[in-house]
């Protein structure tokens, strides 16, 4: 049901902390970085990174869903970015976009604009399947425990209400109530009971959670621990390794090397200025390098 | 009562003049900030605004109730989401944020609409998307809460016409992070083309909500009142 599923690699094992803290610094990398070559460094780690888990074949689908989406945002750019010089193509007049003229620039900018979504869209990916979401939620439960409280029974109160919607939709059926057939209308009036129903016993179950929590005395003392997660030398090399990413990354953004200019003229790539993206995409692959030892010598394995 | 609305004012010109200060910085040159990433400055407005709303929950007195329904609403808002559009391919989750807000308030209405959005993300997949959704099902329940504090009794009509607006609003505003995250140049030319590219999609949310409001409203109305008196 829950889109997360735990496989045995390192990746699962590492401390949600650390998953997250690679998470946002490849996000937040992607979002600073303008020049397609340090994008396509970060989209190799991160698929280096998925390949690692083992999730590359949801990461397909979303990819399939992706192209779609790149497409879209290469015609859209093509069409209305009047900024570029190099005309490779001039059309007619077309009544609300003005004249069609398709520029080398234009292409280039939504191609590079889409290595970016590619990168957002993977690294979403792995978060999506790999980070367990209570352990995630756990480590903001300090900074406020009842939202935190409302998130985690909502996430486990959500299975149990997709089974209440289909015991109850099956036993309207049994007793002959169209919920497949039919025109639009009548299938949507026939779904006000099993509504209204989840809605009478999911507040019916959310006052005996209530009562149960006050049982137990929620709130009457501070909050204690039903486990923890255990800090490893992996999670302390991991996040070392994603902070000299995030340091170079910031320094190359300040000294303008991660920055491209696609207008008006496409910009000369300096071969000197991708130094920072082979150092990033190198250091953002420590994990699945990592997870390559793991699997091929035990003694790393029991190591860290 | 006049010191309250006082601190209240004071919170919202401040609130105001953050984000001003933040849009400003990226567009003053000479200053660290000069020509930030604005789909990343667009992210982080929205996220402080959702963190507001959660911020205030927290220092509330909170009630061992009130935590089971704010998680019991708005996952049933995130199994419709899913379930229903099997059925009649519309999803009743904005609707089912708004009855709540207008029945329980502002307070509880944006933290069901938020947990909602980021729950059922949980089983449909996480993306950069998920605060824009939060914040703007967050406000569904808002404005439905507001509409409530207006009206002395329930009126189908009314908020028959604030669930299509709504249905509306939660477009246009996820319209803004399409812009802002995928298009070039950022100008009036391409901001009407997100629009009227995705005028079919808010158009069928809009009508969603109405057909939902039309057919539910009343039961779920009385259903939620009677719970009220517990909570």
């Amino acid at each position: 049901m829950l889109t997360y599923q735990f496989k045995d690699n390192f990746i699962f094992k590492l401390h949600p902390f650390t998953q997250m803290t690679f998470i946002g610094i490849v996000f937040i990398l992607s979002l600073i970085f303008s020049h397609p070559v340090y994008l396509l460094g970060l989209l190799i780690s991160v698929w280096a990174v998925i390949a690692a888990a083992g999730n590359l074949s949801e990461w397909k689908g979303y990819m399939k869903f992706c192209i779609i989406m790149v497409l879209f945002i290469v015609v859209i750019n093509a069409l209305f970015a009047r900024a570029g010089t190099t005309i490779i193509y001039s059309g007619p007049e077309i009544p609300v976009i003005g004249s069609l003229e398709i520029s080398v620039e234009a292409l280039a900018y939504g191609l590079g604009m889409s290595i970016r979504l590619l990168v957002i869209i993977s690294i979403f990916c792995l978060y999506t399947y790999a980070v367990n979401p209570d352990k995630a939620l756990r480590l903001f439960s300090r900074l406020g425990g009842k939202s935190v409280l409302a998130i985690t029974l909502s996430v486990r109160l959500f299975p149990l209400m997709m089974k209440d919607f289909q015991r109850i939709s099956e036993i309207q059926r049994c007793r002959g109530v169209k919920l497949v057939t039919g025109s639009w209308w009548k299938r949507a009036r026939n779904s006000i009971p099993i509504i209204s129903i989840m809605l009478l016993s999911g507040l019916e179950r959310s006052l005996q959670l209530a009562e149960s929590m006050y049982a137990r005395g929620y709130g009457s003392s501070p909050r204690s621990y039903y486990d923890k997660d255990l800090w490893r030398p992996r999670d302390y090399f991991i996040l070392i390794v994603t902070a000299i990413a995030l340091v170079i990354g910031i320094w190359s953004a300040v000294m303008g090397w991660s920055a491209f200019s696609y207008y008006p003229v496409l910009e000369h790539i300096n071969p000197l200025e991708l130094i920072g993206a082979g150092i990033i995409a190198i250091t953002l692959l420590v994990p699945a390098i990592l997870n390559w030892g793991w699997m091929k010598w035990p003694i790393l394995k029991s190591r860290i | 009562m006049i010191k309250n609305s006082i601190i209240f004012r004071s919170r919202y010109v401040l609130s105001i003049l953050i984000v001003f200060v933040l849009l400003a910085a990226t567009i003053i040159p000479e200053n660290p900030l000069y020509n930030l990433n604005w789909t990343l400055l667009s992210t982080v407005i929205v996220f402080m605004g959702i963190m507001a709303f959660f911020w205030q929950f927290e220092k509330q007195q909170v009630s061992s109730k009130m935590i089971a329904l704010i998680a019991t609403m708005s996952s049933l808002a995130a199994v419709s989401r899913i379930a229903f559009s099997a059925i009649v391919s519309l999803q009743p989750a904005t609707f089912i944020i708004m009855i709540t807000g207008y029945v329980f308030g502002a307070q509880i209405g944006f933290m069901v609409g938020a947990i909602a959005a980021l729950v059922s993300n949980f089983f449909l997949g996480q993306g950069p998307w998920t605060p824009w959704q939060m914040f703007c099902w967050g406000m569904c329940g808002v404005f439905a809460s507001i509409l409530s504090l207006k009206e002395e009794e329930f009126r189908l009509i009314s908020f028959t016409v604030l669930a299509g607006l709504c249905g509306l609003f939660y477009g246009w505003v996820i319209n803004i992070w399409h812009w802002a995250a995928f298009m070039y140049p950022l100008n009036a030319k391409t901001f009407l083309a997100v629009y009227a590219s995705s005028i079919v999609f808010d158009g069928i949310h809009a009508v969603g909500n109405v057909v939902f409001s039309i057919l539910f409203a009343g039961t779920f109305y009385r259903i939620l009142c009677r719970f009220r008196k517990y909570v």
